[in-house]
């Protein structure tokens, strides 16, 4: 095994997983909803960014913001269905809905764009970059410069800014802060649009790795869900952390251990965190 | 009205054996009315985490899985009759639940959720890979089930043959739940649910609760999967597939919550889609999403809330086990 390679792959995977992840927190940190579309999101955006590339002709810089787009649309509506049972914080019932969402976003797809493995073809995915015996591609190199530029912007807007105030206070106590005339409607379809335009940025940066399926839908953001618990409920450099923990922790569980086993011993990492603390790692 | 619930109960569980042979029983209603049977019973296991502890167990299809994987191992490899695989069924099942119930003692709302998710993940994960339990092509050619009594029974494979099982599983597992719904354990969950004040200061140890309830529901699914896997004469790591668990929920919800026959009405009408008024495999996905969102957003107490609607005031003779929800 070649170990700085290992590490390279761990650090590419873990850009992917945080950058994947980081929707999720953040609505999971602010709203208290675990979105279980997530997986059918990313699935949708990696099929309407190919699709626009296959029949719209449109190359592939311009395709994955259309993916965002129409994902951030999608947020509103979606959200805006949900709004009553997120108002009432009715948790339970959230979490279902979400669950029929995403059955509903694969059995349309699949009728949509057919049940065949696509190919969705970055550019940069084929240019490779080599030291010596350590190869990566550039399309890496511009997932990791997305994650950290992402996660920078916001840190800053969250912890910086009148808006990111805003969004804490809602997610701190949501009547408390629309008692201070603080509209937590507009907060909550913000942070869901945020959400589906950040899983369609992830899916636009890291789909084109492997052939994409309209059943990949959870399957392949799985990882995600350890991400985003073990980072924390809601907490953005949590995620980060996690993010590339988990990724060099399968690549070289992958390397050293079995393949086959790496999402089992995942997860299994995460029930043993979980029940020795129930809130995640990072907690305050 | 009381005295006669328990023959009404009775009339309606014997006719409800007739069901398929009413119904002209060809082999498509035969299996059909199986698959109710068995799905329903699967969502059972589901309903009492959801109805009476409130919470989302995304992990029941493990014991689901865990009874079919149990029985076809034991059928085909060690020749077990009926009686002895459910019985392993059951074990296997209690022995997952416990373990997973001490796991997540500590967890509520989404985090449990999360937990009991994770659990399935690594469960098919494990079924995939795992020579010992037959890896990706799963375990094939199990017998037809062999259930006798005092030298009576079955011997049989198909859906008609199996109907009388499932019909009887049913049955008992209606039985179960409505003995539960009455149990000091099935009062107490509610209590913790609706109540955790209250139910502490009454000495009530909600953890405790919450944690039988969960080894509770567990034999209850498994025991659905050990009849599926005769039903379908094969397991395989399918048996974890979103589709069961996506089932599973919305049969719940779809009626209402908190209500003896609902899982058992949303299977059905669920089943009967798919079998009868089918729009292809992709298009039944598309129907069963969106009634669970649909169901959720517009009438969260399900279809039993349109009664209400109906109905004004609501009935004074309410079941003293659907006391009115939190919020």
């Amino acid at each position: 095994m070649n170990l700085a390679q290992q590490l390279i792959n761990g650090l590419v995977l873990g850009s992917g997983y945080a950058l994947i992840a980081i929707g999720w927190t953040v609505l999971l940190g602010a709203a208290r909803l675990v979105n279980f579309a997530h997986g059918q999101l990313y699935m949708l955006a990696a099929f309407i960014a190919w699709a626009a590339m296959a029949h719209l002709g449109v190359n592939y810089f311009v395709a994955v913001p259309i993916a965002v787009l129409a994902l951030g649309l999608l947020g509103i509506v979606l959200q805006g269905m949900m709004l009553r049972l997120v108002m009432q914080q009715n948790l339970t019932s959230l979490m279902i809905v979400t669950l029929g969402f995403g059955y509903l976003f694969q059995g349309g797809a699949a009728r949509l764009f057919g049940g065949n493995p696509e190919r969705f073809i970055s550019p940069l995915q084929t240019s490779e970059i080599r030291f010596g015996d350590i190869w990566f591609t550039w399309q890496d190199v511009l997932t990791l410069v997305c994650t950290l530029l992402l996660f920078g912007a916001l840190w800053l807007v969250l912890n910086r800014t009148r808006l990111g105030a805003l969004v804490r206070s809602v997610a701190e106590d949501p009547k408390l802060a629309q008692l201070f005339g603080i509209n937590a409607t507009l907060v909550y379809i913000g942070v869901f649009v945020f959400e589906c335009a950040a899983v369609a940025l992830g899916a636009g940066l890291v789909a084109p790795r492997s052939p994409i399926l309209t059943s990949m839908g959870f399957d392949e953001v799985i990882l995600t869900f350890v991400v985003v618990v073990l980072g924390g409920i809601g907490s953005v450099v949590g995620s980060l952390v996690a993010g590339f923990g988990l990724g060099l922790f399968t690549a070289l569980f992958g390397a050293l251990v079995s393949p086959a086993y790496t999402t089992a011993a995942a997860f299994a990492l995460l029930l043993v965190v979980l029940v020795a603390r129930p809130r995640g790692l990072g907690a305050r | 009205m009381k005295a006669l619930a328990t023959p009404a109960a009775l009339i309606l569980a014997a006719l409800a054996y007739f069901v398929p042979s009413v119904a002209g029983g060809a082999p498509v209603v035969y299996a059909a009315c199986t698959s109710i049977a068995i799905l329903a019973v699967m969502a059972y296991g589901a309903d009492l985490i959801l109805s009476y502890l409130g919470e989302v167990s995304l992990g029941h299809t493990i014991f689901w899985a865990a009874g079919g994987y149990a029985a076809s191992m034991l059928a085909v490899n060690a020749g077990w009759n009926g009686w002895q695989t459910a019985g392993a069924a059951i074990v296997v099942s209690l022995v997952l639940a416990a373990a997973l119930g001490l796991a997540t003692l500590r967890t509520r709302e989404f985090v449990f959720s999360l937990v009991t998710y994770a659990a399935a993940v690594v469960a098919m994960e494990v079924a995939f890979n795992w020579p010992f339990l037959g890896g990706s092509d799963g375990i094939v050619g199990v017998p037809p089930l062999e259930l006798t009594l005092f030298g009576h029974g079955i011997n049989g494979a198909g859906d008609a043959a199996l109907w009388p099982v499932a019909w009887a599983l049913l049955m008992l597992t209606l039985l179960f739940i409505e003995r539960f719904r009455q149990s000091r354990l099935g009062t107490s969950a509610l209590m913790v649910q609706m109540n955790p004040d209250l139910a502490q200061a009454l000495g009530v140890d909600a953890r405790a609760v919450r944690f039988l309830v969960f080894v509770t529901s567990a034999p209850i699914s498994a025991l659905a999967g050990w009849l599926y896997a005769y039903q379908r004469a094969y397991v395989g790591p399918d048996m974890f597939e979103s589709y069961f668990l996506v089932l599973m929920l919305t049969a719940i919800v779809v009626v209402g919550r908190r209500l003896l026959l609902g899982p058992l009405i949303g299977t059905a009408l669920i089943i009967v889609q798919q079998t009868f008024f089918s729009i292809g495999g992709d298009g039944d996905k598309i129907v069963l999403g969106a009634v669970l969102a649909a169901i959720l957003l517009l009438w969260p107490k399900g279809l039993i809330g349109l009664w209400d609607v109906l109905r004004r005031p609501p009935a004074s003779a309410r079941s003293p086990t659907a006391p009115a929800r939190r919020q």
